[in-house]
């Protein structure tokens, strides 16, 4: 287990280095850089010699991410062009929390509706209700965020009135409830058709039809037999919804007018604000790293024939 | 260290006889799905759209007109016009042909480098194999559409960098099945056989684990549409994909800007367009997935 665990840390780093190491050749390799950027008048290149030189950027590139990248151990990602006077971990924790919230929450309302409704068509497999939920799974499942978004602010914010339209201000719950269906709806119908065809498979097992024949009762078959090797699979999806919905939709963000992570990265990129850019991918990166090696961990201690194979392969 | 993903497993292909009627047997089955046969009317029926747009359309997608901005629709304006006067309708028939250029061009591109790697990396195995699946888990690790985000706004916004961008994002897709599938069909006592009677690889790969993928190929080009019309959706809204003043479903929305709550019209419209073609794509995977008998983890 531990021989196991090591090597997957060590591929979560390995890919850390290789992507902080892409982004970094990435924004350097293409013409034009932050000091171009929303100026009316062209600077003079001694005006650029010096933002280069202040900012190291006149450095080979490979010294440039030498010094990047041991600052980074330290957690020291510099600071924003745009906002000299923070540091760019500042700047993450500041907007994360709006991000993290409207994302945490529409994470979990995917998946405790999408489990629920899946769990029921897979128990009622082949009956209109399995064909009614399915269904609708699969069109709730298609429709952008930032569609649905628009569609939510019509009626319930324009028309209705009952929940303000966006931005982020002190009226509490209510302004989270539209992002939040938006945002967590489309993921439901994933969700759900995953938590159905998870429960089918184990459904059509052995020692289900074992435990029905011994005389078990539907429920407990479901939930203790079905339910139990169901999970596998379903925590391994759905674990890394958390991460990946709660640093933000950019779309969502952009249609409720959330002054979230999303947000910030796209007007970090428009600006080739480099540390800032560095700094979210990384900070995503890390997250999104990190829930794939806990899920992994988690899988090969609920699995033992996990650890197996990985041994042999 | 398998993988980040290495969870999601290799695609694991059943076993079966593919006799003449392999195509007539998917077509029935593919029948049978309604929303497959939704997604295939739509597609033809949008594809019609794309290309014969110019005569389809009833005005042109860019004649400014600021005596009618903003109209509801009516008779001479099925579909309202914009905040320019512009026609809706046409703007929106003439917005079929990025959404089709993007979801098309990315996945032939993503196919072309894609299955290659694929099938070399599979057949020949050791550090080949090795380096390709690094590069496999390494772009699954990564949200595709920040990596597309990133990569459009550096390369300064436009529809080819948008397509460029995908396809960078989206030849794993096809890498990773086709992949898969090659490891199981090179242990097959067939490929033994035309190994020890000394036929070149090449060969071996042309005639005998290419045509054991075509299926899976058709599927898995069209796996990967529905995410590339969202994307050019989605970018153009932001306004990072489609130029003006060339029309795009998702740009129609973000210029709808502060009007479409007194003009729903320009909302609903390509709000519409949008959701139905990414169903209809979708659709469309789900019938052949099950047509031809995919049996692919994901």
């Amino acid at each position: 287990m531990l021989d196991y665990t090591l090597r997957r840390l060590g591929g979560v780093l390995a890919t850390l280095v290789l992507l902080s190491m892409f982004t970094f050749v990435l924004s350097r390799a293409i013409p034009g850089g932050p000091w171009d950027v929303g100026v009316e008048i062209p600077r003079t290149p001694e005006q650029i010699a010096m933002f280069k030189e202040k900012y190291g950027l006149d450095k080979p590139i490979w010294q440039q991410y030498l010094v990047w990248l041991r600052n980074a151990v330290t957690l020291d990602f510099g600071s924003p062009y745009m906002a000299p006077e923070m540091s760019v971990t500042q700047l993450i924790l500041r907007q994360l929390p709006y991000s993290a919230l409207v994302g945490g929450l529409a994470a979990a309302l995917a998946i405790t509706v999408g489990v629920i409704l899946g769990m029921i068509a897979a128990a009622r497999q082949n009956t209109w209700a399995d064909i009614v939920i399915n269904s609708a799974a699969v069109v709730v499942g298609t429709i952008p965020g930032f569609v649905l978004g628009f569609v939510l602010i019509y009626f319930f914010a324009a028309k209705l009135r009952w929940f303000p339209s966006g931005g982020w201000s002190d009226t509490g719950y209510k302004t989270l409830v539209l992002p939040v269906t938006a945002f967590g709806v489309p993921a439901t119908g994933g969700v759900a058709r995953w938590t159905r065809q998870c429960m089918v498979e184990a459904m059509s097992s052995d020692y289900v039809r074992t435990a029905y024949a011994k005389g078990v009762r539907q429920a407990g078959v479901m939930s203790r037999h079905v339910l139990r090797n169901a999970l596998i699979p379903m925590i391994t999806s759905f674990l890394p919804m958390f991460p990946a919905m709660m640093t933000g939709s950019v779309f969502i963000e952009h249609t409720f007018g959330i002054p979230g992570l999303g947000q910030w990265f796209v007007s970090s990129s428009f600006s080739r604000d480099y540390p800032m850019v560095l700094g979210i991918t990384i900070f995503w990166a890390v997250l999104i790293a990190l829930t794939y090696f806990v899920t992994d961990i988690l899988y090969g201690v609920i699995d033992p024939r996990v650890r197996l194979t990985e041994k042999e392969g | 260290m398998t993988s980040l993903t290495g969870h999601l497993g290799a695609p694991v292909v059943e076993e079966r006889v593919r006799h003449a009627g392999f195509w007539a047997g998917a077509w029935r089955r593919y029948r049978r799905n309604l929303l497959a046969m939704y997604g295939l009317v739509f597609v033809v029926f949008i594809l019609i759209v794309g290309i014969f747009a110019p005569w389809l359309a009833p005005y042109s997608y860019n004649k400014v007109n600021l005596d009618h901005a903003l109209e509801p629709p009516s008779a001479a304006y099925p579909l309202g016009t914009d905040q320019l006067g512009r026609d809706m309708l046409s703007r929106i028939m003439y917005a079929a042909r990025p959404m089709l250029l993007v979801g098309f061009v990315t996945q032939i591109f993503a196919q072309l480098i894609g299955v290659p790697m694929g099938i070399i990396a599979g057949y020949a195995g050791g550090a080949l194999d090795w380096i390709v699946t690094r590069l496999i888990d390494f772009f699954s690790a990564l949200p595709w559409y920040l990596v597309v985000l990133y990569l459009v706004m550096v390369l300064r916004p436009s529809l080819e960098n948008l397509i460029l961008a995908l396809t960078i994002t989206s030849w794993v897709g096809p890498c990773r099945v086709v992949r898969g599938l090659t490891l199981s069909v090179r242990e097959q006592d067939y490929v033994d056989a035309a190994q020890a009677l000394g036929i070149p690889t090449r060969l071996i790969l042309k005639n005998h684990i290419f045509p054991q993928a075509a299926p899976l190929l058709l599927w898995s080009f069209a796996v990967g549409i529905p995410t590339s019309v969202f994307a050019e959706a989605g970018l153009s809204f932001l306004g990072m994909g489609v130029r003006p003043p060339n029309p795009s479903w998702g740009m129609m929305l973000g210029e709808a800007g502060q009007w479409w709550i007194y003009r729903p019209h320009m909302f609903i419209f390509p709000g519409l367009m949008i959701t139905l073609s990414v169903l209809a794509f979708q659709g469309l995977a789900d019938g052949l997935r099950t047509a031809i008998d995919v049996n692919v983890n994901i």
